[in-house]
């Protein structure tokens, strides 16, 4: 009875103080506020990130190996996660030659080269913002994508330069109302008209359903001037045959290129590695963050002292009816803890509330992980920064404090 | 029950020391009642504060019931101001932001055993004894002084004290209003057997008492002058 006496007494008495100082309480809160909003929002974002990514190399079929240009990560002579950007941005430039040289691997069940642009669809006068997709009439199957109407098109389509497409579901929609409208209609990208063939199902990747499929042949030239493939994909039908199809890619591109020029990998290296680098972009941008909860808790430390100094005579008076000094330590250190929680637990509200409003176009996410995390490190701000104000307050020598005026 | 063998208690003033309490000796025996007569500056206060164990002397012994104190830790010594001294100073030392009643609760907040009362009860009862139990839900700047004095004595026997040391109580009041004050440390002595320590500077007021100590520039003195 005692104990829980004494702990209701410490809340009452911290609370009878934010009371009369409800500004400076408000204020000191928000700063931890501010804080944990800012730790929690970036998790939130990092872990959207990720998941975003997830889903884009999660709608491409398995048992995949990709090809691109560069040298992302799995460098045998170290360079890692430095190379990233070089990636993309340098490396070799494949084109149908390769296409071809890669098709002819025994182990390769679908070659797919993939052309990508992103620009402006039209068709009868509405104009939305989309993607063109130059590739081969495998590549529905690579991509696990199914028809909703119409057909998609074929290998002769692709060798004949048909001008037909096969429009995402989603971007059928913004230039059609109802997808099932497409058929037979003619969209315009840059200088070239496609025929709407088919429309494709909804997979919740915002590229795949944005995008207009064209076979890759139809955009060498204007599209395409340098008839180049952003990536290759070559799938088989039997897992175990990853591995040796991956050497075989190699081994055709060596011919080639420059080992450093291209990059072959499978679906699971590339999301290992997009992980890995997002754990590090992550662990920077909560460093970051922290950098404002630093500040809330220099705030409470401030305004403890402030606190302390103010309530010397109060202290005084404590001491004189029979408080310890470790009574009163307690009692500086739970406003101080309640305050910093306070701030903590608004913050976490209000991110939460933000979080559900990016949700309505990317999946980011509160974890339990960043709400116990938050918690534990409001407290734990809430401790270390009030401990010196509070000691400061126990240490006090009762007569002079009760002296004080 | 309270003795003090050459108790001396300095400051230091920058450099320079000062004695606010030189060689004093003396004994507080169970229920009487005392008044403790100096000039200001003549570290009376500092007595009572000695005697309250709010402060650790420089020299010599303070013995509570034949034990030496000077040995006891910061724990024991709030203890027994706790359970065993109630204070009334003169300036009352309520905590504005707390009403009445939460002002006379105060020191049972930092019993460290059970009590073997109810506080509420109790304070309820010094409240109607006191003629503040109207003003129980008030806060000290919504009271008279005569009537925050009676808060503050409540306070300091909420927890049953055996000794109330009172410094300047009538100070900050009225002719009239510190009569009552009074009136009520002579029931607390005569009638429930508390030792009442009352520090004043003012004759009339420590004639009252039963038994006079006169003190100027920190020493006992036989006569005041």
């Amino acid at each position: 009875m005692r104990i829980q006496n004494g702990w209701l007494h410490l809340v009452k008495t911290a609370l009878s103080d934010f009371k009369r100082n409800k500004i400076r309480t408000a204020l000191t809160a928000l700063g931890i506020m501010i804080g944990v909003m800012s730790v929690v929002l970036l998790i939130a974002l990092g872990i959207g990130l990720k998941n975003y990514l997830n889903e884009q190399f999660e709608s491409l079929g398995a048992n995949l190996v990709i090809v691109f240009p560069g040298n992302l990560s799995g460098s045998d002579e170290g360079g890692g996660l430095s190379n990233f950007g070089a990636g993309f941005a340098g490396g070799a430039k494949f084109d149908e030659k390769d296409y071809f040289n890669l098709l002819r691997i025994p182990e390769a069940d679908y070659v797919v080269p993939v052309f990508m642009k992103s620009g402006i669809i039209e068709s009868g006068g509405v104009r939305k913002y989309g993607y063109l997709l130059g590739t081969n009439e495998q590549s529905f199957k690579v991509l696990n994508l199914e028809l909703l109407t119409g057909e998609f098109f074929s290998r002769g389509d692709v060798s004949a330069r048909s001008k037909k497409a096969v429009l995402g579901e989603v971007i059928a929609e913004k230039l059609f109302k109802d997808p099932k409208n497409a058929l037979g209609k003619t969209i315009r990208v840059s200088d070239q008209r496609f025929k709407v063939i088919g429309v494709v199902k909804k997979k919740g990747d915002r590229e795949q359903d944005n995008s207009a499929h064209v076979p890759y042949r139809v955009t060498f030239g204007t599209l395409n001037p340098n008839k180049n493939f952003f990536t290759i994909y070559l799938g088989t039908k039997d897992e175990e045959m990853v591995p040796i199809l991956k050497e075989r890619a190699k081994e055709v591109l060596l011919k080639r290129y420059e080992k450093d020029d291209f990059t072959v990998t499978e679906q699971t290296e590339i999301l290992s590695t997009v992980n890995q680098i997002f754990t590090i972009v992550n662990s920077i941008l909560v460093a970051i963050g922290s950098i404002s909860l630093l500040v809330g808790g220099i705030g409470i430390m401030n305004i403890m002292y402030a606190t302390v100094t103010e309530r010397t005579k109060e202290v005084g008076i404590r001491r004189a009816v029979g408080a310890t000094k470790s009574d009163i330590l307690k009692q500086f250190l739970t406003e101080s803890v309640l305050l910093s929680v306070f701030g903590g637990i608004l913050g976490l509200i209000l991110s939460a509330f933000t979080v559900l409003g990016i949700r309505l176009f990317f999946p980011a996410a509160i974890n339990l992980f960043s709400v116990i995390v938050t918690l534990f490190i409001s407290s734990a701000i809430g401790i270390f920064f009030g401990v010196f104000p509070a000691r400061r307050a126990a240490q006090l020598p009762p007569i002079e404090a009760i002296r004080y005026e | 029950m309270i003795k003090l063998e050459n108790v001396c208690k300095s400051y230091f003033l920058g450099d320079e020391e000062v004695k606010a309490v030189c060689d004093v000796n003396l004994e507080i025996r169970e229920k009487e009642y005392i008044g403790i007569l100096g000039s200001s500056g003549s570290g009376k206060s500092t007595l009572m504060y000695l005697i309250g164990l709010l402060e650790q002397p420089s020299a010599g012994k303070i013995l509570l019931n034949g034990k030496d104190v000077s040995k006891l830790s910061d724990d024991e010594l709030s203890k027994i101001r706790n359970r065993f001294v109630g204070f009334v100073f003169q300036s009352f030392n309520l905590i504005n932001r707390f009403n009445v009643i939460e002002n006379i609760l105060l020191p049972t907040k930092y019993a460290k055993e059970k009590l073997d009362f109810d506080p509420l009860k109790r304070a309820e009862e010094l409240m109607k004894k006191f003629g503040i139990y109207e003003r129980r839900s008030f806060f000290p700047n919504k009271i008279s002084g005569g009537q925050q004095q009676r808060v503050a004595i409540a306070r300091a026997l909420i927890m049953s004290p055996k000794v109330i040391l009172a410094d300047e109580p009538t100070g900050n009041l009225d002719s009239k209003t510190g009569d009552e004050i009074l009136k009520i440390m002579e029931t607390l002595n005569k009638d429930f057997g508390v030792t009442v320590v009352l520090v004043t500077h003012e004759k009339d007021i420590a004639r009252r008492t039963k038994r006079q100590i006169y003190i100027k520039d920190g020493k006992v003195v036989d006569k005041y002058l």
